[in-house]
């Protein structure tokens, strides 16, 4: 299969206060093939997402590393590139709130399609009844504000489809949304992707939602990647003691499951008060002199499943 | 959105009225007008036939409505200055402050907009800060300051344009330059900052990640949320430029409601101070109303509701 997105070692920074928010990570993505970004608050998924879309905010810039897609031999300069999309954690606050719900698809169907008049509006109501949303004649109508969050969270993923996406990029797109909300949406995630071909890059605290959609997952700690393997490989044998601490944390729904979550000791470091060496180490119980020195580079677990740690938790 | 309205206007009549009473009670409470308006060695007779007049011998309740009716008709009595109707004395000095007002109120948004929006286009480049030097200069210069430094320079220096008066329309240009560079600056300001802070909303990053063009972002996205807190500063601006009227009006002579109000208040020509007290309070619900009604207009998420 072909990679439809590799990215090596890229760097992020706030040059201003010469802080590396995302330090030297490397991931790739193939073709239909869905990822999972997982990782405490502030360690660096969004900013990764942002990278790939290149919507970087202001005074973050990437100083490093390449990010490279899959081109369109048939086309030339930006053209050729994959078409991407994104969807937010807060899809209320991520739409105008001047505009209505027509306005914002239709204008999104004429750039990405040249569709015009009466064929965008036909067009916007098809994507509206696609994404789950009824009566879409009258939503065209409506104003953001008069939507709920999952509401607005299908609206904003009806616009990522009128872009036809080669990959949908998903900042945690359920995190703002209540349960039943967020197994519909990520259900109409999985539907969309299968329907459609497109990639997806999920982003998540929750290892739930990854294990639910994702092929392959990268662990992130710091701005650093930690730990990448297939979903099923992490779940089952997680090497990193970070990953597999995230892991113990999650609270089981298996009533035959006693074991209670386990929270893992000490908080995130500050990005500019990085612990030197494998900045996991204050809070790791495997910790030794090593770790404490030069971080860890990435070593193999297993086929497609590599971590970065002096001490991996054995199989 | 209907109803918001009508209860805006009724909240603005219950102003007006409001402020009524209060010149009223002001008047009543600073000394009894016969007192006032006769000399000391007036006769009983001829007191009590002035009372009877002005109906001073009745009631205060009746009078209060009498003073009310009055009002209503725009009968505010009598000007002590020159003994002509106080309606006539006000109502020809509204079009010379209009003059004034109304071209530096266009002009202020002519050039502050523009300014505004082009700094905040690129912002901490050298043009928004040239643009924002030249805003706070505009601004910390006090309007009078602003006007005799304008009648230094082109009447008495580089003797262009007439520092006085108001017979020809150049001798509108100093005045409504005051007032438009003060507002201006204001305008621009105000313009720059609510852009920024619209530019970095998240729905404007999700439009830019789109693909959306930088000048579609500008005017179709970014400014028409902008506009929602500019009206409320824009009425602001309006509502200081008939304040300032008292006090840019007299460095240059103009004969409008500025003027008229400190001649008045330093003669003690009370019926023409509190008729143009009232006026202004008028003048300043009017502008409130309209701010109101825009704020609504603008916004769906007062409008759809
Ligand atoms: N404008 C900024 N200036 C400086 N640092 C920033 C800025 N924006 C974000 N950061 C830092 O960058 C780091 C990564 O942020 P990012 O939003 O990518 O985290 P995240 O993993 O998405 O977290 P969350 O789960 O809370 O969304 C954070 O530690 C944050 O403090
Ligand atoms: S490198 Fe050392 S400190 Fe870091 S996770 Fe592995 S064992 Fe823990
Ligand atoms: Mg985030």
């Amino acid at each position: 299969m072909s990679k439809l997105l590799t990215v090596r070692d890229l760097v992020v920074e706030v040059p201003s206060r010469r802080m590396k928010i995302i330090d030297g990570i490397s991931f790739s993505l193939e073709a239909g093939q869905t990822l999972g970004l997982v990782g405490e608050s502030g360690c660096g998924k969004s900013m990764t997402c942002y990278a790939v879309a290149n919507m970087l905010p202001r005074g973050i810039e990437r100083t490093g590393g390449s990010i490279e897609f899959e081109r369109d031999p048939s086309k030339s300069g930006r053209a050729a590139d994959p078409t991407i999309a994104m969807i937010f954690q807060d899809p209320t606050s991520s739409l105008n709130p001047v505009h209505t719900i027509g306005y914002y698809l239709e204008s999104a169907l004429y750039r990405n399609q040249g569709l015009k008049g009466n064929d965008a509006r036909l067009e916007a109501m098809r994507l509206l009844e696609r994404v789950g949303i009824d009566r879409a004649k009258s939503r065209l109508r409506a104003y953001p504000h008069q939507f709920s969050g999952g509401m607005n969270q299908r609206v904003m993923i009806a616009h990522a489809l009128a872009a036809k996406p080669q990959l949908l990029i998903a900042d945690e797109p359920t995190t703002a949304l209540d349960v039943t909300m967020q197994a519909q949406i990520l259900h109409l995630l999985e539907e969309l992707k299968a329907e459609t071909g497109m990639a997806l890059i999920i982003v998540s605290h929750d290892l739930g939602v990854i294990a639910r959609l994702a092929d392959h997952a990268a662990v992130m700690y710091c701005g650093k990647v930690v730990e990448t393997a297939p979903v099923a490989d992490l779940l089952q044998r997680p090497a990193h003691p970070y990953a597999r601490a995230l892991i113990d944390c999650m609270p089981s729904i298996d009533p035959a499951d006693l074991e209670p979550p386990v929270p893992i000791p000490g908080s995130v470091p500050l990005l500019d008060s990085l612990p030197k060496g494998c900045h996991f180490h204050p809070r790791c119980s495997r910790a030794t002199g090593e770790c404490t020195a030069l971080f860890p580079s990435p070593s193999a677990i297993g086929r497609v499943h590599e971590a970065s740690c002096y001490h991996p938790v054995a199989a | 959105m209907v109803g918001f309205i009508l209860a805006r206007t009724f909240r603005a009549i219950l102003v007006l009225i409001f402020t009524v009473t209060l010149v009223f009670i002001v008047l009543r409470l600073s000394g009894d007008p016969a007192q006032q308006m006769l000399s000391d060695s007036t006769s009983p007779e001829a007191l009590a036939a002035f009372n009877a007049k002005w109906g001073l011998d009745r009631s205060i309740f009746e009078q209060y409505l009498f003073y009310v009716a009055n009002a209503l008709r725009g009968d505010f009595g009598i000007s002590f200055a020159d003994g002509r109707e106080v309606f006539t004395v006000v109502s020809e000095r509204i079009p010379k402050t209009f003059a004034l007002t109304v071209p530096a109120f266009i002009l202020s948004l002519l050039i502050g907009i523009p300014a505004g929006i082009i700094a905040a286009m690129h912002r901490e480049s050298a043009v928004d800060k040239g643009v924002m030097a030249g805003a706070v200069l505009g601004y910390s210069i006090p309007n009078f300051l602003l006007g005799l430094v304008f009648i230094f320079a082109f009447a008495v220096w580089l003797r262009v344009l007439p520092s006085s008066g108001s017979s020809t329309w150049r001798h509108a240009i100093l005045p409504v330059a005051t007032f438009a560079l003060y507002n201006a600056a204001a305008v621009a300001r105000f313009m720059r900052s609510t852009l920024i802070d619209v530019l970095g909303q998240p729905y404007i990053a999700a439009a830019r990640a789109d693909g959306v063009p930088n000048i579609e972002i500008i005017l179709r996205h970014a400014l028409p949320n902008a506009a929602i807190p500019m009206v409320t500063t824009l009425g602001f601006v309006a509502g200081g430029l008939l304040g300032g009227a008292v006090l840019v009006e007299p460095v240059f002579a103009w004969p409008g409601l500025g003027t008229g109000f400190v001649n008045a208040t330093s003669t003690g020509d009370l019926p023409v101070a509190q008729a143009m007290v009232l006026l202004f309070t008028a003048f300043m619900v009017v502008i409130n109303l309209t701010v109101d009604v825009l704020y609504v207009v603008l916004n769906p998420k007062i409008r759809k509701q």
